[in-house]
């Protein structure tokens, strides 16, 4: 069966038609920035939505960067699991959208992780002193390692994504359905993550190389810590918001969104031999590369233009802990107040008072700011094909109009 | 050993069964009286059984005279060094002192609550039988090479991963089976509630995994690394069902490979593997951890009909109640039919879980499991013996004999 008619079927099983609903924790590119902006001149061509730039990305690294590998979705677990997700639809467990989310995303060659370590190991090529390498087999200028990495790396991504969808029991109200569905829902997600975690592992133990096997470790131990943090931050719906300064967001942030980006680029650096410089470099570009995702990201509930999205915003994304940051904590506990109808937050209202403030302005002028760092850290590399997809990755990611 | 089975036989509530009338004489006599009628009965019900242990262990005879041979087969502390009678506890934590504290200190985390979690079972007060293992066989392997009294700090260290890994597996389970009490308290979904627990056990698993890359050998790394996926493998294995009886009986041995023995094996082989470069020794090392795995997870499914909750520290008949049919359920199944039709609904029905309990109480089905699982100790026994005599390959032999003397 190939990948394509296996991805089919998946989303039959989960009903998945158009892009899901996401929720706003659930981190993930922009589907498109709005239009053509001013483009840098650079490139010979100017991208004007993020799908261009990714399927120019796709064509530079050699084929549709779409990362299950086969031996993972052939796996009887993952079809084990495909049917015990299918008999989560009518529920309202998390895993669901969760999957259907990944489905679409695989669909639509989103997985931007991979495609990313996948163009910086192109972009730096092969290192100065090449004979440990001579073993490793090349395909369009990336090493074989590296493609394996690139899938690691969006094996754990997605493993952590699976596991944020885990329901408390004891928050359970009856809207959410019957008990023993839900724990049905916890226990495949714990399973499906666990499953994918052990092949990320058994993956890095293939590439025989502690460092790189170190260095993804720690890459997860931050990204659970992150979406620890991320959880506990969200535990407060209702009024009280964390008081966390932009120190402290940087540093969660760095955590769930780019640690595992930015250890990936450096591990794919160590693949292939190249000294700690070089390493440095793929690690800050990813870092600053995922920071501005991030804050481009949390800025788009307060960039769209279409009002009657009445969805609710992350109380701790980048434009409202600026926002607070600028008022100071009494004066913004006092506008939550204001915003508050019958006991519940109008996020609307909310949100207008936050886009009168100077929270939005200065998350696109940070958004920027680590734009320019990732495209600092990109000079390093030689000018090729796979450095210029990379840079377009960084002005779509900061384009705002 | 024999005394302790003699003994352990009269405490439980062991009736014949009801399709071999036999002399109603009570315990006492029933080891020996009932031979003959369990000859009569052997044949039939143990037919499955017959072919799991015979492809198992090919050199044992005569299995439906087990309950006379039983006490004869005794892997107990059968020394060949001559040295002190040494509990092999006592002996293995000499190496693991401060076990705890360095788990604690790789958990190095930033977040107060996930640290208090996180470090919630390393707080002393498990058995920490796979790292006294670990540890032992370390010492038994660099004797066995060069005689050498050294243990090295990678060797250690595999300890600590093998503890690290049971521990975070511990603790998606009980999320999994919804568990309220683990080691005589609460367990962590209760106290933080699921989604915390889940991030709490990934969090322990990475910090294993960057132990484990820091040893630096890609060998033990592979080997490790196996556990992870075998642990996944064995939870969905548990997920699905066989309705064939001889099915059955396989794919509880091949999850409870995959669940309990694949760790305690692959712990072994690799500290065999830091210890010496010969694959006759590794091999050595993997097949004692597989046996003893295998025997201690069969000891462990009849404690949870023959126990009480105070002395496990968890609720008992955990594994009828999650629907599962384990070893003593299994082989009640061969004398009671009627259980069939339990093991394929899983114990759902209201009242399942006490008759299934009953039926297998009534049967023989706790004797064939620790019997069995006697067999699995007299193999690991028997291939620990290829090691040279030393006193860490003596407690290793000890260890199979209290594996199935334990109570808890």
């Amino acid at each position: 069966m190939s990948l394509r008619q296996l991805l089919l079927r998946l989303s039959g099983y989960l009903g998945a038609s158009g892009p899901p609903h996401r929720p706003w924790w659930c981190s993930r590119s922009p589907d498109t920035i709005s239009s053509v902006g001013s483009w840098r001149g650079r490139c010979s061509r100017s991208p004007a939505h993020w799908n261009q730039v990714v399927s120019e990305a796709e064509k530079i690294v050699g084929y549709p960067a779409s990362f299950m590998s086969l031996r993972c979705l052939l796996s009887d677990e993952l079809s084990n699991i495909a049917m015990q997700v299918r008999k989560l639809v009518g529920t309202q467990h998390p895993l669901l959208s969760t999957a259907r989310g990944l489905v679409h995303d695989s669909r639509h060659n989103l997985q931007l992780r991979g495609l990313v370590v996948l163009l910086i190991s192109k972009a730096a090529g092969p290192s100065a002193d090449n004979s440990p390498c001579q073993n490793y087999d090349m395909v369009s200028g990336i090493y074989s390692c590296q493609r394996s990495l690139a899938e690691i790396t969006e094996l754990i991504h997605t493993a952590l994504l699976v596991h944020r969808g885990i329901v408390n029991l004891s928050e359970l109200q009856s809207s959410d359905g019957p008990l023993k569905d839900m724990q049905f829902g916890n226990k495949i997600a714990i399973l499906s993550g666990d499953f994918l975690l052990a092949n990320a592992c058994n993956g890095l133990a293939l590439l025989q190389n502690t460092k790189v096997s170190e260095l993804i470790a720690s890459a997860l131990m931050d990204l659970v810590q992150g979406v620890y943090q991320e959880n506990s931050a969200s535990d407060e719906e209702h009024s009280i918001t964390d008081d966390i300064g932009m120190s402290t967001w940087k540093e969660q942030t760095f955590l769930s969104h780019c640690a595992l980006l930015a250890k990936s680029c450096q591990a794919a650096m160590e693949l292939a031999k190249h000294d700690a410089e070089v390493q440095d470099m793929a690690f800050q570009y990813g870092k600053h590369m995922a920071m501005s995702h991030k804050i481009n990201s949390d800025l788009q509930p307060f960039i769209k233009d279409k009002t009657s999205d009445s969805k609710t915003f992350n109380l701790n994304s980048a434009p409202v802990v600026l926002h607070q940051e600028f008022l100071g904590r009494d004066v913004w506990i006092r506008q939550i107040g204001e915003a508050q109808e019958k006991g519940r937050l109008n996020y609307t209202k909310l949100r207008e008072t936050i886009k009168a403030g100077k929270g939005v302005t200065s998350a696109i002028d940070l958004c920027r700011y680590h734009g320019n760092k990732a495209l600092e850290a990109l000079e390093s590399f030689p000018p090729s094909e796979a450095r210029s997809a990379l840079e377009n990755i960084v002005f779509a990611v900061t384009r705002f109009s | 050993m024999a005394l302790r089975w003699w003994c352990w036989r009269r405490g439980c509530s062991w009736r014949p069964a009801v399709r071999s009338p036999r002399p109603g004489r009570p315990g006492c006599a029933g080891l020996l009286g009932s031979r003959a009628a369990s000859d009569t009965r052997a044949q039939m019900p143990y037919f499955s059984l017959v072919k799991t242990l015979t492809s198992v262990f090919p050199n044992v005879h005569s299995i439906s005279q087990f309950p006379q041979r039983t006490p004869a087969v005794c892997c107990c502390s059968q020394t060949q060094s001559g040295e002190q009678y040494t509990d092999p506890f006592k002996l293995g934590w000499r190496d693991l002192k401060g076990l705890y504290e360095d788990i604690r200190k790789e958990l190095c985390i930033t977040t107060k609550e996930l640290k208090d979690m996180s470090e919630y079972y390393f707080d002393g007060k498990g058995k920490a039988f796979r790292p006294i293992i670990v540890v032992l066989m370390a010492r038994a392997c660099n004797i066995h090479h060069n005689n050498s009294r050294d243990m090295q700090a990678n060797q250690r260290s595999v300890a600590l991963i093998a503890e690290m890994i049971h521990t975070a597996s511990l603790v998606h389970d009980d999320v999994i089976d919804d568990a309220s009490s683990r080691r005589g308290k609460h367990t962590v979904n209760k106290i933080w509630g699921e989604k915390k627990a889940v991030l709490a056990g990934d969090l322990i698993l990475s910090a294993a995994s960057i132990v484990l890359a820091r040893i630096g050998n890609t060998a033990v790394t592979s080997i490790l690394t196996q556990v992870i996926e075998d642990l996944v493998r064995g939870e969905f294995l548990q997920l699905g069902s066989k309705e064939n009886e001889n099915e059955r009986f396989a794919h509880y041995l091949e999850k409870t490979f995959k669940k309990t023995a694949s760790l305690i094996a692959n712990s072994c082989k690799a500290v065999s593997v830091l210890s010496c470069p010969d694959p006759v020794v590794h091999e050595i090392a993997y097949q004692y951890g597989k046996n003893i795995g295998i025997a201690f997870q069969l000891i462990d499914d009849v404690l949870d009909f023959t126990s009480c909750s105070d002395q496990m520290g968890k609720p008992t008949s955990a594994d009828l109640k999650l629907g599962l049919a384990t070893g003593p359920v299994l082989f009640a199944c061969q004398q009671f039919p009627e259980m069939n039709a339990m093991i394929m609904r899983r114990f759902s029905l209201p009242g399942d879980v006490d008759r299934a309990r009953q039926y297998v109480l009534q049967s023989d089905g706790v004797q064939q499991t620790t019997y069995l699982a006697q067999q699995y100790c007299h193999e690991a026994v028997r291939e620990i013996r290829k090691l040279r005599a030393s006193t860490e390959r003596d407690a290793l032999i000890q260890l199979s004999e209290s594996v199935l003397t334990r109570d808890k």
